[in-house]
């Protein structure tokens, strides 16, 4: 009997080379160890042993385009569980990364926090935890700004009773300047973005 | 035993009770702490969307440089998020010389170098293993009298590596807390993850995750949680409120830092050593009754 077997290695291959630790899911055996221990499997439309399928299958715009790859809360469990010591956290943010910079957002939220996220470090070298919720909820425009802000006001205003509230501005750190630099050329010398 | 302590973002303003009540705590234990002068952010676990790898592990490099070009002291992060970053970044340099060569050359971008000599910690691994819990228990003045503390763990405080404690089964935080004179009860969700950093964007799925916890924590008996990490702390303290609304339960339960419990029972002033003004949910009530 013919034995069939769906594998398209282009989408593989654009992964190994492109994606952050994208690499590493040569050694996995579709145990779907991960998978069972993750957090929030129950919300994810592919679990990670899936998504490793997807990429072998050549399932380019299911992969990039899945919920999961942004829904990890980046807890570890499946890289301490892994019989192939597959670091499979680190292949769902590289994944992510490669997806947003391909232009797919797969969780507008998540990506809109995470990038403005970096944006600060970028600008301060450290986060201003009362200026990044501000800035997530405006990057959705000014209604949708007002309404997230309204709808973590009273959080807002306990930690704030509660001396949980750094008052002043966060300042930039010193060497803020070289600190630019280093990343500059950690994106250039990195993979994660560029299609090659 | 001199230390750097690197506090991260949060600790002076969301996780504002755990900073206050550690410095006095651990300084009774004869720790001292220096600042890594110039210190940036560790990135925590969503800068992934804005930063490709390497870019996370210069951010990170560049603290251990700092520190390295200072002083060889261990770095203490309290913040398990920062502890998991510097941590991770810096066995994967130590691991892989062609990588550390890669960090080198962004650093050099601004006239850093890094050796790998460095080691990170987290808090609990110093009480435990350098301090240790009969030097702890020593300093006990007012016992926390067998209070029924579920001690949440979390998932980033002990893991990937396993340095200090079980990445499956851990057991330092239970240890810890009974030095103080509480009792650990047993709690199965005690490593399950709340939510970490994406909480606020992915709220409705990571409550969930925290009313496990909590119902959990309360099914075992437990008056209060402890936990060693200022995001569990916040995820379990803020919404337990909306988490009410949403599935019409009942929590109010104390969440307390290790640290804070440490302080009550070293004996020193519940607010200005511990801290307990600035929880929400507000522990005085059970810890004062538990210390008679
Ligand atoms: S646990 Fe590891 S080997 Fe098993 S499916 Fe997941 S990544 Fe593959
Ligand atoms: S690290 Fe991410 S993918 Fe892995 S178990 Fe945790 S949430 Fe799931």
């Amino acid at each position: 009997m013919e034995n069939k077997v769906n594998y398209d290695p282009s989408f593989a291959e654009e992964v190994f080379r492109n994606v952050d630790a994208g690499d590493e899911i040569k050694m996995c055996m579709n145990c779907g160890v991960c998978a069972g221990s993750c957090p929030l499997r129950e919300h994810m439309d592919y679990p990670p042993r899936q998504i490793f399928g997807l990429i072998r299958a050549g399932k380019r715009e299911e992969v990039l385009n899945s919920q999961s790859i942004m829904l990890c809360t980046s807890c570890y469990t499946c890289v301490v569980k892994c019989p192939r010591a597959i670091p499979v956290m680190d292949v769902m943010h590289g994944l992510a990364h490669y997806a947003l910079k391909q232009g797919y957002v797969p969780r507008k939220d998540t990506a809109a926090f995470g990038g403005e996220f970096w944006k600060q470090v970028y600008r301060l070298g450290r986060i201003d935890e009362k200026d990044l919720p501000r800035r997530v909820f405006f990057s959705g425009g000014l209604i949708e700004g007002v309404k997230g802000m309204l709808n973590f006001m009273d959080i807002g205003i306990k930690l704030m009773l509660h001396r949980r509230m750094k008052l002043l501005p966060e300042p930039k750190i010193k060497g803020i300047q070289s600190l630019r630099k280093m990343l500059d050329k950690a994106e250039r010398l990195g993979k994660g973005g560029a299609i090659a | 035993m001199k230390y750097f302590l690197y506090w991260g973002c949060s600790l002076e303003g969301t996780g504002a009770n755990f900073l206050v009540s550690l410095k006095p705590a651990c300084a009774a234990l004869g720790m001292e702490f220096e600042e890594i002068e110039d210190w940036n952010c560790c990135g925590a676990s969503v800068s992934y969307a804005g930063a490709n790898d390497l870019a996370i592990k210069v951010l990170n490099a560049r603290n251990l440089a700092l520190a390295e070009a200072h002083a060889g002291y261990d770095i203490v992060a309290p913040c398990s998020s920062c502890y998991i970053q510097m941590v991770k970044v810096n066995h994967e340099i130590q691991e892989d010389p062609e990588l550390l060569k890669q960090v080198n050359e962004c650093l050099a971008e601004g006239g850093l170098k890094y050796k790998g000599t460095i080691k990170v910690r987290h808090i609990q691994d110093v009480l435990y293993n350098d301090i240790g819990v009969d030097r702890i228990r020593e300093r006990v003045v007012k016992p926390l009298n067998g209070l029924k503390v579920a001690g949440y763990v979390g998932c980033q405080s002990v893991r990937p590596y396993g340095e200090y404690d079980s990445v499956n089964k851990p057991v330092v935080e239970d240890r810890l807390l009974e030095a103080l004179g509480a009792e650990a009860v047993p709690f199965p969700k005690k490593i399950q993850c709340c939510g970490s950093g994406i909480f606020l964007p992915e709220i409705d799925y990571c409550m969930k995750l925290v009313k496990n916890i909590l119902e959990d924590a309360r099914k075992h008996g437990a008056q209060l949680i402890s936990t060693v990490c200022p995001m569990c702390a916040m995820n379990l303290e803020m919404y337990q409120g909306r988490i009410n609304d949403a599935y019409g339960t009942d929590f109010d339960i104390p969440i307390v830092y290790l640290t804070q419990l440490m302080a009550v029972a070293f004996g020193m002033d519940l607010k200005k050593d511990a801290a307990l003004n600035y929880n929400i949910i507000p522990p005085e009530g059970i810890l004062q009754a538990a210390i008679g």
